[in-house]
């Protein structure tokens, strides 16, 4: 007898064994268990909120039957009881929507911060850490279709510390296909320009393509003047745009008009994109920008802006690609001059270690004639001819900090010697 | 020795039972749905899957030009918030935290998604604030509230995308 039982005590545990095996594993079992443990939590919370509705509806039964047995000796003094257990359910109910709700203005700042280090095998470099920028935004909704942003910059000089108001923005929305605004922007003439913006910890790798860097002449980084955006009824297509009409580049060309127009002459932009429904997280567009520049009295030149980009952002892989070529014509002579700009860069979220590590590759190519009056005249310094990669990892130690490492080699000119560097950052948002 | 193997047998018996029964009650509170409620006054109720994504990604705000779109969304570990991570923004709920914070950065909104901290109070505030819009736990949502049509399904329904 035994015998025969003891295959069946055999099976009867391997099925059991097997049953628990073969069953679906959630494939996250941590957060699963952590659901479960949030629905008891509510549960227990609904049967406490339970219990006390039915202590206040005794009490207020108690209530009503003791006035009714005294109402004639003493009503106001009963009726409070049941009024007071009636009214502090709805009470907190009213907390919970008012809370809830948005108080105009409502300003909310966040900062953002960055320390760095670098050292290059470039002659005369020197290498060193420095603190990057300091940088504080400002949002604050004033009804519930005005809008106020601003960002301001402390930049370290060998002095002093440069303030700057990079962005100062005031909008009206009067639906998703249309919102005006006034101020300084970033110009929406480039992706990486409308989507980074000052933080460095908003963007994957260390610095900026050199195409939009800050100070950077190649394209105007700044715009004053008046915007309208929103989104063009398209369907699955996701279309939107924004159109700009201000000031242009002032007689410094690396800045934006913020105290007027150098020349008298407004500068516009038009900007088209795509946000595909079907390819969540895909993006391509294009714009156009248009100013006339004065480098020296009596000398004026049309420039013309056309850009494109492409976009992937999910992350797995990330995949940004931007081109824009920048066109000046002499208004003399008729003669023209194209500079030409790309950078294409890969960054792939790791899936291991609670997605924290995040490597990236970066090529960018910048080509501009060896003669170009706008940027002669006006003797500011711009790069003629880069043609430089990266390759670097990013490493979110926390939801709000990241270290990033970067190897980079490039060159500056044609003929000129490859530079190799290194770079570390922490950058941060609090 | 007869005597002690059929309780032992039975006792396995039973615990394989158990087993089973609670797998498959796990399974089935795995895959309640999650209803998408909105404000009985919101002029909608019917969203694809892709305009869902599109008005909780902060790309549509408004309802109607007088009616802006409120976001709200369970606090972390809630089941509902993360249906809604999973399906609606395909996020890590560090990446919703960067991305809301790009987004107000970038002056493209003005406020992130208000956190509810229980179906009752989303249940609450989907009803009392114009133009809110919330995921409910279906057996928790309250008799009477506007619950969309997602892809053209309601909650419950073959190929009901939020669960």
């Amino acid at each position: 007898m035994r015998s025969r039982l003891l295959p069946l005590l055999v099976i009867s545990l391997a099925s059991t064994i097997l049953v628990a095996q073969s069953t679906p594993q959630s494939p996250e079992p941590e957060p699963s268990i952590k659901s479960m443990l949030d629905r008891i939590q509510q549960l227990e919370k609904r049967i406490s909120e339970l219990e006390d509705h039915e202590r206040k509806e005794a009490v207020a039964q108690t209530g009503r039957s003791n006035s009714q047995a005294v109402t004639e000796s003493n009503p106001v003094q009963v009726s409070a009881v049941p009024t007071q257990a009636l009214h502090s359910e709805h009470a907190a109910s009213t907390t919970e929507v008012r809370e809830a709700e948005i108080h105009y203005p409502s300003l909310q700042i966040r900062g953002f911060g960055d320390v760095d280090f670098s050292a290059t095998d470039r002659k005369g470099s020197v290498s060193g850490f420095d603190l990057g920028q300091f940088v504080l935004h400002f949002a604050s909704p004033l009804s519930e279709k005005v809008s106020y942003f601003a960002e301001v910059s402390f930049t370290a000089q060998p002095t002093a510390y440069e303030v700057n108001l990079e962005r100062n923005i005031i909008r009206y929305d009067y639906n998703d296909y249309f919102k005006m605004s006034f101020g300084k922007y970033h110009t929406p003439i480039s992706y990486w320009n409308t989507a980074f913006h000052h933080g460095a910890w908003l963007q994957t790798t260390i610095n900026r393509p050199e195409m939009v860097k800050f100070g950077g002449t190649d394209i105007p980084i700044h715009f004053v003047g008046l915007q309208a955006e929103g989104n063009i009824p398209s369907g699955s297509l996701g279309l939107g745009y924004n159109l700009g009409l201000g000031n242009g580049r002032s007689s410094n060309f690396a800045k934006a008009g913020d105290s007027g127009d150098v020349n008298n002459n407004r500068a516009w932009l038009a900007n088209l994109y795509a946000r595909p429904a079907q390819l969540y997280g895909f993006q391509f567009g294009g714009s156009f920008y248009r100013d006339k520049l004065t480098p020296q009295a009596g000398t004026n030149f049309d420039e013309w802006i056309a850009s494109a980009n492409l976009v992937w952002n999910k992350q797995r892989p990330e995949l940004l690609a931007e081109y824009a070529n920048v066109h000046h014509r002499d208004l003399q002579t008729s003669q023209t001059f194209n500079t030409t700009n790309y950078y294409a860069q890969l960054a792939y979220r790791l899936p291991w270690q609670e997605n924290k590590w995040k490597p990236y590759y970066r090529f960018e190519y910048i080509h501009r004639p060896k003669v170009e009056p706008v940027w002669d005249f006006a003797g500011t310094a711009s790069v003629v001819d880069l043609v430089g990669s990266l390759v670097g990892v990013r490493y979110d130690i926390t939801n709000y900090a990241a270290f990033k490492g970067e190897y980079r080699n490039f060159r500056l000119g044609a003929g000129e010697p490859r530079v190799n560097g290194a770079f570390f950052q922490t950058a941060f948002t609090f | 020795m007869k005597a002690h193997w059929k309780p032992a047998c039975g006792v396995l018996l039973l615990g394989w039972m158990c087993l089973c029964c609670l797998e498959t009650a796990a399974a089935q509170s795995h895959d309640v749905d999650v209803a998408l409620v909105v404000h009985p006054d919101a002029p909608v109720s019917n969203l694809t899957l892709a305009e869902v994504r599109k008005v909780f990604l902060g790309e549509r705000q408004y309802w109607s030009a007088t009616v802006p779109v409120v976001l709200l969304i369970r606090a972390p570990v809630a089941r509902e918030r993360n249906v809604v991570l999973k399906i609606i923004y395909q996020m890590s709920e560090s990446q919703f935290k960067q991305y809301w914070i790009a987004k107000i950065f970038r002056a493209e909104s003005a406020s992130a998604p208000k956190v509810v901290y229980s179906n009752d109070m989303a249940n609450e505030l989907v009803t009392a604030i114009p133009g809110a819009i919330a995921f409910i736990d279906t057996r928790e949502v309250r008799p009477g509230s506007k619950v969309i049509r997602v892809d053209g399904r309601l909650p419950g329904e073959a190929g009901y995308p939020l669960r």
